[in-house]
């Protein structure tokens, strides 16, 4: 409300300049609006997830889809950096770093889920090529809030090629491998909630630019 | 520079993912590593989440427990059955998937229908249902019967699960060799080649623009129109249809046989003030001069229309009581004012003399409408 006032007042009184400078007004729709869309995009992943992993879990069989299944993190190669981090080191994070942290491991659990492609029923397979378009929307919503705070993307996004990454070196190892992956993306949906709401608080809600081009100056 | 080793794996089990028949039996043997100070006494074996009973194990070593998993049935899940190397406290030391099955069947009942000479859709039907224990790849081939090398469709589940469909570049006139081959983890199975043309195998979209619609104030009958399928007009040949029709609260569909070549038909013979649904399909008929007939077409998607209600219901209570009378002695007046006409003399009047005369009544109803109401 104030800042339109101030605008408004602003181009009136330029307006009556003698040598007029042309002025480009342009609202942009805004980091904020762009949070709160990846915030929503986040707990809709996180719902299709619980789906998905049903169905995936099913498919490895029991006891990956008993309720209390917790097996050895046999750490052979850290994949993914993991969601849980300290809770100071948490709150203290830059929102370059914060969003920076959300876009690398997206990225990678992108690929890695990809790679699961080919596997198991038709209907498995559908869910999960349904699951990868929608995270894919999540990695481009959160590299444009990115662009929108004037932050660069992280550099080699996307890790390796799976063929280069060392492979389960068998199916029980990699049943269990999918397993923590499947976990890792729950774990970071539920963080990435508690990001953007913290970064929701921080950003205004409309950024109105107002540039001036010289024109003979 | 250091060579850090990667952790050992706390224990080996073998076989390490085996494929088995379906009935055989198994010893299976886990080997704790060194690091992690464990005695055979100390493990026991889950299959798929179930604890396995002490009874069938039996240490082969201070670190080495063996299990005997007898006549094995099918796979729970496709993935594999888990079966577990657990220490006494539960936790994981190692696991292997057991993969039982039957090798595939070859695969049978090779349908294919081409949409429009463009295209060819093939389904088959698995040898087995034994073959959902392990995954079965089904790769359809085909090739040209006197000349060219083995191709191989790419396009799966187009018309169910067990279907395949090839866009392009196919031939006409000259005969193809299609056929299935069906491979699991335990073997592979092909089934019998079958030989087709695809001018032989040729369908079209159902007819496009069915319209049905009374025919005047006929109670018995309805008109149906529709157009020959869009695609037709790039072939030389003709087309057949077929009508099916319902009332709306039968399942029951009758069917109109001897339609031809027209692109319209009159139904006959029906309920008047019933609702009825119409659909119409097509057949290429002749393609390209051969005496053959193709595939029908789907039917068209449900016309609905309803025939005109009756004035003179058949028995029953009829509140329109009144209005008969009016129409009775409308007629009758006709009537006495044709024996004017008509008859000399009162000997010829009678009930014949009546009948003639509401024959005449209908004939000439009926050319008025013709003429008339004829769209």
């Amino acid at each position: 409300g104030d800042s339109w006032g101030l605008f408004t007042f602003l181009c009136a009184a330029l307006c009556n300049l003698p040598a007029l400078p042309a002025l480009n007004c342009t609202e942009e729709p805004g980091a904020g609006h762009s949070i709160q869309k990846t915030y929503h995009l986040t707990r809709y992943l996180e719902l299709q997830l619980r789906t998905l992993a049903g169905t995936y879990l099913n498919y490895l069989g029991p006891p990956f889809n008993e309720p209390d299944f917790n097996p050895p993190r046999l750490v052979r190669v850290e994949r993914v950096p993991s969601a849980t981090v300290d809770l100071d080191l948490w709150r203290g994070l830059t929102d370059n770093a914060r969003l920076a942290a959300n876009y690398r491991a997206y990225s990678r659990l992108l690929c890695y889920l990809r790679a699961l492609d080919g596997q198991g029923t038709a209907e498995l397979r559908h869910r999960l090529g349904h699951f990868c378009s929608s995270l894919q929307g999540l990695v481009l919503s959160i590299a444009g809030v990115m662009s929108s705070l004037g932050y660069p993307l992280p550099a080699g996004g996307s890790p390796a090629p799976p063929g280069t990454s060392p492979l389960a070196p068998n199916d029980f190892l990699k049943k269990m491998d999918d397993f923590w992956l499947l976990k890792e993306l729950q774990t970071w949906l539920w963080r990435s909630a508690k990001d953007f709401n913290r970064l929701k608080k921080k950003v205004p809600p409309a950024v109105v630019t107002l540039r001036l081009e010289a024109r003979g100056f | 520079p250091r060579l850090i080793s990667p952790p050992a794996d706390p224990a080996v089990i073998s076989p390490q993912d085996p494929t088995l028949l379906i009935g055989s039996s198994l010893v299976a043997t886990c080997t704790v590593s060194p690091d992690f100070h464990l005695r055979a006494e100390d493990l026991y074996w889950t299959l798929n989440g179930r604890r396995l009973p002490a009874a069938s194990y039996a240490p082969l070593g201070p670190t080495t427990l063996s299990v005997v998993l007898a006549h094995l049935n099918g796979s729970k899940q496709q993935s594999g059955d888990n079966l577990v190397c657990h220490s006494r406290d539960g936790g994981i030391l190692a696991g292997s998937c057991l993969y039982v099955g039957l090798p595939p069947e070859k695969p049978v009942n090779i349908t294919c229908w081409s949409k429009n000479m463009k295209d060819l859709t093939c389904k088959w039907a698995p040898g087995t249902e034994g073959e959902t224990f392990l995954h079965t790849n089904y790769t359809l081939k085909y090739k040209l019967r006197w000349y060219g090398r083995d191709n191989t469709c790419q396009e799966y589940h187009t018309a169910g699960p067990y279907s395949c469909h090839i866009p392009k570049d196919l031939a006409l006139f000259t005969p193809y060799e299609i056929w299935v081959e069906a491979s699991n983890r335990l073997g592979v199975a092909v089934s019998d080649v079958v030989m087709l043309d695809i001018l032989d195998v040729v369908t079209t979209d159902p007819p496009s623009d069915v319209h049905v619609s009374r025919v005047g104030d006929l109670e018995d009958q309805l008109s149906v129109r529709w157009s020959s399928p869009p695609a037709l007009k790039d072939f030389l040949f003709q087309a057949k249809y077929q009508i099916q029709y319902r009332v709306e609260d039968s399942s029951e569909w009758k069917v109109v046989d001897d339609v031809g070549n027209q692109t319209s038909c009159r139904l006959a013979g029906l309920r008047p003030g019933t609702v009825y649904f119409v659909q119409v399909r097509c057949n290429p008929f002749g393609i390209y001069g051969s005496k053959k007939a193709g595939i029908w077409s789907d039917w068209s998607n449900p016309t609905a229309a309803s025939t005109p209600r009756s004035e003179r219901a058949a028995g029953g209570c009829d509140p329109k009581g009144g209005e008969q009378n009016t129409t009775l002695r409308r007629e009758l007046k006709q009537f006495f004012g044709w024996v004017k006409k008509h008859a000399y003399g009162c000997s010829n009047l009678g009930i014949k003399l009546y009948d003639q005369w509401r024959v005449w009544l209908q004939k000439s109803h009926k050319t008025r409408n013709q003429v008339g109401k004829e769209p």
